[in-house]
């Protein structure tokens, strides 16, 4: 994504340099723990470095999130899983496709929410009944500072899906060029 | 989607073009700054090598870029230009359908009250009924006209010079109150005593200012 890095690192929980952490753990409770965990770590880890899209195999061998370099220790495949599934129970993940595959979308902000920051946003700048399009939502001038510049487009265009279906905005054009005008 | 399809007017589409034409120029633009950059690194690289020609070669396209970024600029700005004031042009046709509506509504009333002449012939009928509304009520209520108010306004002097005597030529001291000298009236007595007191006052201080 366009989004430049946060300039800070992110500061991972404690129970990261924890190695049984990384290990699915038997006892009920415990598991519940430690998923709980896991999700929301995962969710303030995205919510850092602005990822919108987690591709599951790459994170798992590239990015620091599911793999503690100083312990030595990494998420098995089907623990990340379970994790993911955790999430998407929440509402906070969703599969790109229906029936899974490797693309994951998580919602630090879901739909929902990022539809109700677009439209204040929408409100705010006085916008309504104007025609934009979806490039210039993600890249134009004006929003840029806005929080969702930069942002992925396909999860933005589930958000203006949930307006369009309170009936606040309607989308329209080719699929290349889409604009949105809200009411 | 579809349900509301109709909100989307022509212009809605008109804009809409004009702006993906303007986000096609933006990425444009974007993807030329990025070759400039690049240019001029492979510039720099080439001088390192000692490669002159061709580091001149590097340059003069990043240059050619730059013109077209410029050109770009401009066509960007017109593109902007454009889409304010289709913006604009629609607003001044919601003003004008506004004043419209307003005159319309504004014509339709002053019909309804049916034109100049027929108010000032209404203001004079009015004016007519209150003459005759004033003329009833004296007759019925028996309202006393100007020539009686002056009758009675000179009975009234009359009389004044009556109480007070007939010489007007007390002065000013002799007016004052006189003292009690009777002892403490009782209280059911004081305030009537009181009370004509003071109308006696009034009534001279009236017959010496007529």
């Amino acid at each position: 994504m366009s989004s430049s890095p946060p300039p800070q690192p992110f500061k991972f929980p404690r129970e990261h340099s924890f190695p049984p952490f990384f290990t699915p753990q038997t006892n009920l409770t415990t598991h519940h723990a430690q998923q709980t965990k896991w999700s929301s770590l995962v969710l303030s880890y995205c919510r850092h470095h602005r990822i919108f899209k987690l591709s599951l195999s790459d994170s798992l061998s590239q990015s620091d999130l599911f793999h503690n370099q100083q312990i030595n220790r990494r998420l098995s495949p089907q623990h990340q899983r379970s994790i993911i599934d955790f999430l998407r129970k929440e509402g906070r993940a969703e599969y790109q496709k229906e029936n899974g595959g490797d693309l994951v979308y998580i919602y630090w902000r879901t739909p929902e929410e990022w539809a109700g920051i677009i439209e204040s946003w929408i409100e705010e700048t006085a916008q309504k009944g104007q025609v934009l399009t979806v490039y210039e939502l993600l890249e134009g001038e004006n929003t840029r500072g806005s929080e969702f510049y930069g942002m992925d487009r396909e999860v933005l265009i589930k958000a203006l899906n949930v307006l369009v279906k309170r009936g606040k905005a309607q989308i329209f054009g080719q699929e290349d060029s889409l604009g949105v005008k809200f009411f | 989607m579809g349900t509301s399809t109709s909100k989307i007017t022509p212009q809605d589409q008109a804009i809409l073009d004009l702006k993906t034409q303007r986000d096609k120029l933006h990425q444009y633009q974007k993807r030329i700054q990025s070759l400039t950059t690049r240019e001029t690194e492979i510039a720099k690289q080439l001088l390192a090598q000692n490669d002159k020609p061709r580091a001149l070669l590097a340059l003069r396209r990043k240059k050619y870029q730059q013109s077209l970024l410029a050109q770009t600029d401009s066509q960007l700005e017109q593109l902007e230009k454009l889409v304010s004031s289709v913006e604009f042009a629609l607003i001044q046709k919601d003003i004008v359908f506004g004043l419209q509506q307003g005159t319309k509504v504004l014509k339709e009333i002053h019909k309804e009250m049916g034109g100049i002449e027929n108010v000032e012939k209404l203001m004079g009928e009015t004016a007519d009924a209150i003459a005759y509304q004033q003329e009833v009520s004296e007759l019925i209520g028996g309202r006393i006209s100007t020539h009686d108010e002056e009758e009675v306004e000179a009975e009234l002097e009359a009389l004044a010079a009556e109480v007070t005597g007939t010489g007007k030529t007390k002065t000013p001291a002799e007016e004052l109150p006189s003292v009690p000298n009777t002892g403490f009236p009782s209280r059911q007595q004081e305030p009537a005593r009181q009370e004509e007191q003071q109308a006696k006052v009034a009534e001279r201080r009236e017959a010496l200012l007529t």
